[in-house]
């Protein structure tokens, strides 16, 4: 998470400084009114791609109440870059197999994009819908200056972003990395009947998962990894393996997460855990639409200051992704 | 594994039938929140505040009338009056249920709880004109005296609600006010809008698309039986009979003019300049103040810019600061053009 953020925030703020981003907004906010939202949404779902937990601070940017609210919201939609990996693990090993060898690279490349453009036009669905339904009588007014062009202060920007946004961050990461790091290794080491908990659940789950095209595994792993999507592979790998009586002794053991050698060792590992290319396309999806993090859902409720809304923009995308691969998974079974 | 064509039918079933219970307005829930809402309470505090209606516009409220206002049935209205008057609230008269001391002091206070509120929607929140209404009839109900006067306090003590109305004081006093109709204005002069009624919802809405607004002037060109035909911001068109009897309105001394086509900021293009003549009143709460703040006030020379890339927002030089609106805030101010050779400081 650290290198992509270090990288990406401190030539953003630069772009800022310099007085480029507002006529950014300037121009995208046409398309932006027609969904009911601000043009400078585009601004703060550019800060979502890299963390949306600082998309949710950057809507200060925002000062028209209800339009401020909408990029709250809306700002998961933006894959972060905690998804990003999974993102290109997942279709490098999936999709890019169905093409030709030559392609494949590309192919996989594509889909990740696509992604990415999927999670946009969910951004502009769900800001029209909200913008006319729950949102419809928060008071609005728009207004954007345009600031003179200037110089930008390099080294203050630079000590600013790594200050005020990747520290941050990276802090409030920590602080909900260390509790789940501990839910995860006790689900797996306490036995309760001769197997683990983690296996109880993952039986529970694992209906509910193949009607969605996932599996046990992958939604036990989402709940556990509500504090940081980074580690949503790691633990889907870990349960893999604790669950899947062929791959007895593969990995680091009960509860400790890992990462395969090699991209060929994480496919051999899934697909002895039953994965198939639905599976991948419905984790592809489902990595898009789900709750944000529970940084961001901290930083949300700071922001808003509401637990409605805070709530709304916690489910909203679950109950979206829970949708879009259950249809997925339906016309894909009906038409193969 | 579950047969996908099963699957998808329960889940178009729960989908309709979630619609079903959440619609607004229609759905299952929202009728259940509205039926339990209409307490015995409420439902005398709307009788009273009909009945005094019916008095104000110089009419008699009767059982029928009650019955279509409150939605229930003329059965129910007349146990709804017995109950009045078993209160004190009302008196049967000769022509019908008279208001005593207590019911025209109830009346009021539901009068001005209703006024307040829809002010309040109307200046600090994003509600749309059309809404205002309907959410104040809820909120009459929900307001305690004390609480109206902490609101009525935090808006300034308004003497008008949004649709011309006015606001009865704390103490009960109302205003006695003449309106008259537009259906009555005479043809050839011009009148200024005072009052527009907010019921029913259609009308109101369809007298907003016209573009009518309070303090508005109009100029009656024709009238005949089917409707009015005028003149306003140099646009003619019709106005038929129905909307007109909600709209009252002040005639004009014969000379004064409803004004040719104004301009308005929207109407600048890039390298152009004008200076403010007044806002809209239709730009109200937050965006009001938005631009005033910005210094959008009369006698500010501001010149356009530059247009965005769809030419919607477009950006403006105010008092020496650059700032995008977007079209229709830009039409809301009205201008009139001045040379470019105009310096402001900056």
């Amino acid at each position: 998470m650290l290198p992509p953020m270090a990288i990406f925030f401190p030539l953003f703020t630069l772009l800022e400084d310099f007085g480029y981003l507002p006529r950014v907004a300037f121009n995208l906010d046409s398309m932006f009114k027609k969904a009911g939202a601000h043009g400078k949404q585009a601004l703060t779902m550019c800060v979502g791609f890299g963390c949306n937990a600082a998309g949710v601070v950057a809507t200060r940017i925002i000062d028209s109440p209800r339009e401020r609210l909408i990029a709250i919201i809306t700002n998961n939609f933006s894959l972060c870059n905690g998804r990003w990996p999974t993102q290109i693990l997942i279709a490098s090993i999936f999709i890019g197999a169905v093409a030709p060898a030559h392609l494949g690279g590309l192919v996989s490349a594509a889909a990740v994009v696509g992604i990415a453009l999927l999670g946009i036009v969910m951004m502009f669905v769900s800001s029209w819908i909200l913008s006319r339904t729950v949102l419809r009588g928060e008071a609005t007014s728009f207004s954007l200056e345009l600031p003179p062009y200037r110089p930008p202060r390099i080294l203050q920007t630079l000590y600013t972003s790594m200050i005020d946004r990747t520290l941050i961050v990276l802090w409030r990461a920590v602080v909900f990395a260390i509790p789940a790091g501990a839910v995860i290794w006790l689900i797996s080491n306490v036995d309760v009947g001769g197997i683990s908990l983690a296996s109880h659940f993952v039986d529970w789950l694992n209906p509910f998962g193949l009607l969605l095209g996932l599996n046990g595994v992958i939604l036990l792993a989402y709940i556990v990894a509500i504090p940081a999507n980074e580690i949503v592979i790691p633990t889907i790998l870990m349960l893999t393996v604790l669950v899947t009586p062929d791959l007895v002794g593969a990995g680091e053991g009960a509860g400790v997460m890992f990462e395969a050698d090699s991209v060929v060792r994480t496919a051999e590992l899934l697909e002895a855990g039953g994965w198939t290319l639905l599976t991948a396309v419905n984790l592809m999806l489902f990595s898009l639409l789900h709750n944000p993090c529970s940084t961001t859902i901290y930083t949300i409720y700071k922001e808003t200051r509401s637990a409605k809304w805070t709530t709304v923009a916690t489910m909203m995308p679950v109950a979206m992704g829970l949708t879009v691969c259950f249809l997925v998974t339906q016309v894909w079974r009906l038409l193969g | 594994m579950v047969d996908p064509a099963l699957a998808l039918l329960v889940f178009t079933v729960l989908v309709v039938g979630t619609a079903a219970v959440v619609w607004p307005r229609r759905g299952v829930l929202a009728r259940l929140v509205e039926y339990t809402r209409l307490t015995e309470r409420v439902r005398l505090e709307d009788a009273v505040k009909h009945v005094y209606m019916a008095e104000l516009a110089g009419g008699v409220c009767t059982l029928e009338s009650l019955a279509g206002r409150l939605g229930i049935s003329t059965h129910k209205a007349s146990v709804l009056l017995t109950r009045l008057t078993d209160l004190g609230l009302v008196q049967i008269g000769e022509t019908g249920p008279v208001l005593s001391e207590d019911g025209r002091e109830s009346a009021l206070r539901t009068v001005r709880t209703h006024r307040l509120w829809e002010r309040y929607l109307a200046d600090r929140t994003g509600v749309p004109a059309v809404d205002w209404h309907d959410e104040a009839e809820h909120m009459e109900h929900n307001l305690t005296a004390d609480e109206a006067e902490v609101l009525a306090a935090r808006l300034g003590h308004p003497n008008w609600d949004p649709h011309g109305d006015p606001i009865p004081t704390a103490e009960g006093h109302m205003p006695d006010l003449q309106h008259l109709s537009l259906t009555g204005a005479p043809a050839g002069r011009t009148v200024e809008i005072t009052h527009l009624e907010d019921e029913p919802r259609e009308i109101y809405d369809r007298l907003l698309t016209m573009g009518l607004a309070l303090g508005g002037r109009l100029e009656i060109l024709a009238r005949d039986d089917r409707g009015l035909r005028v003149r306003a911001a140099g646009e003619e068109f019709q106005i038929e009979a129905v909307g007109a009897s909600n709209v009252s309105v002040r005639v004009l001394p014969v000379g004064e003019r409803a004004g040719g086509a104004v301009e308005t900021l929207a109407d600048l293009q890039p390298g152009e300049a004008g200076s403010v003549v007044g806002l809209s009143s239709a730009c109200r709460g937050p965006q009001r103040r938005r631009l005033l703040d910005l210094g959008v006030v009369p006698g500010t020379v501001i010149s356009a810019e530059m247009s965005s890339a769809t030419g919607d927002p477009m950006a403006y030089l105010i008092r020496g600061a650059l700032i995008a609106f977007r079209r229709e805030q830009a039409g809301w101010v009205t201008i009139e053009r001045v040379a470019e050779s105009v310096e402001v400081a900056s």
